[in-house]
């Protein structure tokens, strides 16, 4: 339980983060800890207590004592995907910065609907 | 060589990454690259295509049976709408021979392989979390595309592009670990079965999660604010992509998320709400806009709207209509995008009122913007007549008047809007400008979409009869659930 309560509040932490920062890289790094967040989440739905690792590595183990590997291999796409967007989310902060010299969300917006 | 389903997302994949390796030797060599690989995988699709028709094509990959494995599902829907990609990614590469001139084209060329790859993935697989991973490379390789020109506001919008689509994925990964830790499987066909063990307010809270996740990709209404700054900031071709095939893959999978898991009536009514709203706050903010594309960006969000409603209305022939309407945007949308890119080019700027009489200046390109508007106005000898006069039938079979007046009222409103920028290219006085040529390959491109959009007003019912299996493949999942796990009895 405790596990699922510390993930969602990182998830809300990072929300909090992208909502209400102004600056663009707290924003970039809001991002990143939402990410995070889903990642713990999908873990600890994996997680078995007093598990081990998913690898027969003694012969007495079963699978009732291993972890769930599948959330494993999920996280595992799921962080390059999100260092992927982190990369081009701050590939894009560089250029913004470049064109309009300042990292305040608020100074930036011109494109409305 | 084997034809198997599985080269549509292998091979895009492997020319993107050859690309950069054959710039080095040769810059020339590497525009002709995505041409042979839409032409070839369109033969593979079309050679495909009847066997899709006559049973669903599943691929197990890497030897693991499902529900264990990752499969491709090649039914009558996939082959559909990968030839229908194949058809109009083979045009809009036309389109960019020439209109990438600035950049180094070896990215732009890279990047847009990347998200043919996403998109053709998202319209295969089988499985819900390869679904997230593909529509992850789509989504990346679309904020890339959009901040391509390097000017001040592609960035901007890109970053904002950015800042939605990573919620939308945080929601769709969300969704994944809620559906993993009530039914410990992932393979779609699976999930259909054993969803139904899951209680309401679980599926409930999956449902949101899904339609927020992936309705910010199809522009549903409160989660389309990136699409009007993606389109009209980004390159002219990436715009006809997003409206193409971005947008409508997304679409298809929230469809098939849907009709595989959440078939319940309540659930059509949400999205035929949504649908409703989308096509009048679309086609409403359309038309007090003043610059071209951001105007088509939002006639786009109204035309995925008029989709929507077609699709949740949930009957065979509705969502023949709706595939229908579906080919129609792809193609008129991708018309219009094309010649307005030329036209803001000719006049250099990129607002409505800078259009003035250039329909005599530029006789080709305003003909064509000109033929776009009326087609997809849906005036009759062209196929946007028929996209609608369908819908509306299938609306009015199932008695939903009140739809059937707001389709035809936003219809009005899309007259509006686009009878004035034709009047602007036709009948204002013309302001001297200096004349460039429009490339032949553009005109190409432009040429093949008019032709294809007359064939489809002439022959209508043509392509209706390869649009009822593909609309029997989406609305009976028990066929799709068999094709994958074999039979299973529900």
């Amino acid at each position: 339980m405790i596990f699922y309560v510390t993930s969602i509040l990182v998830i809300l932490i990072g929300i909090y983060a992208v909502l209400v920062k102004k600056n663009l890289i707290k924003i970039v790094i809001g991002l990143s800890i939402v990410d995070s967040g889903v990642n713990l989440l999908l873990i600890s739905i994996g997680y078995v207590k007093h598990g081990t690792a998913p690898i027969f590595s003694r012969p007495d183990l079963t699978a009732a004592q291993m972890v769930d590997p599948v959330p494993q291999a999920l996280v595992l796409t799921a962080i390059v995907i999100g260092l992927g967007v982190t990369a081009v989310a701050l590939a894009l902060v560089i250029r913004l910065y470049d064109h309009h010299k300042t990292m305040d969300i608020n100074k930036i917006r011109k494109l409305k609907w | 060589m084997n034809l198997t389903p599985v080269q549509f997302v292998a091979i895009p994949l492997f020319a993107a990454f050859l690309i950069p390796i054959v710039a080095k030797i040769s810059k020339e060599a590497v525009k002709y690259i995505p041409g042979i690989v839409f032409l070839y995988l369109a033969y593979v699709a079309f050679t495909l295509f009847p066997k899709a028709l006559e049973k669903p094509i599943v691929e197990i990959i890497a030897g693991f049976k499902p529900p264990f494995g990752i499969v491709l599902y090649f039914g009558p829907t996939a082959a559909f709408l990968v030839s229908m990609v194949m058809v109009v990614g083979f045009v809009i590469w036309l389109y960019s021979f020439k209109f990438i001139i600035r950049e180094p084209s070896e990215k732009y060329y890279m990047l847009f392989m990347m998200l043919i790859t996403g998109a053709t993935g998202i319209m295969l697989t089988g499985d819900v979390f390869n679904l997230f991973v593909f529509f992850e490379i789509t989504a990346i390789a679309a904020y890339s595309l959009t901040a391509f020109l390097r000017d001040k506001d592609g960035a901007e919008a890109a970053f904002k592009y950015l800042l939605i689509g990573s919620f939308s994925s945080t929601f769709f990964l969300l969704a994944i670990a809620l559906i993993y830790s009530n039914t410990h499987t992932l393979n779609m066909a699976d999930l259909a079965v054993k969803m139904q063990n899951v209680d309401v307010t679980t599926k409930l809270f999956i449902l949101i999660l899904f339609i927020s996740g992936l309705g910010i990709e199809s522009e549903l209404f409160p989660l389309n604010g990136w699409a009007p700054d993606a389109y009209s900031q980004a390159p002219t071709p990436v715009a006809a992509v997003f409206a193409g095939i971005v947008v409508k893959a997304s679409l298809y999978a929230l469809l098939r998320l849907v009709f595989l898991m959440f078939n319940w009536s309540e659930v059509f009514y949400l999205l035929l709400v949504l649908g409703v709203i989308t096509m009048l706050v679309g086609e409403m903010s359309a038309m007090r806009q003043h610059q071209i594309k951001r105007m088509l960006a939002f006639s786009s969000i109204g035309q995925m709207g008029l989709i929507v409603i077609a699709f949740s209305i949930a009957t065979v022939p509705s969502l023949q209509a709706g595939f229908f309407q579906m080919v129609n945007h792809v193609l008129i949308k991708s018309l219009l995008f094309f010649s307005a890119g030329y036209l803001v080019f000719h006049s250099g700027s990129k607002d409505i009122s800078a259009l003035d009489g250039l329909g005599k200046e530029k006789p080709i390109t305003s003909f064509f913007f000109a033929f776009g508007a009326l087609a997809i106005l849906g005036l009759p000898p062209f196929s946007g007549f028929w996209g609608k006069m369908f819908i509306l039938m299938a609306a009015g079979n199932s008695h939903l008047l009140l739809v059937v007046v707001l389709i035809l009222i936003s219809g009005i409103i899309e007259a509006v809007y686009y009878l004035r920028v034709i009047s602007r290219l036709y009948f204002y006085k013309e302001t001297t400008k200096e004349v460039r040529r429009t490339p032949v390959s553009g005109l190409v491109a432009m040429g093949i979409l008019t032709v294809l959009i007359i064939i489809l007003g002439l022959y209508p019912n043509t392509i209706l009869a390869y649009l009822k299996p593909a609309a029997n493949d989406l609305l009976h999942r028990t066929e799709y659930i068999n094709a994958v796990l074999g039979q299973i009895h529900l």
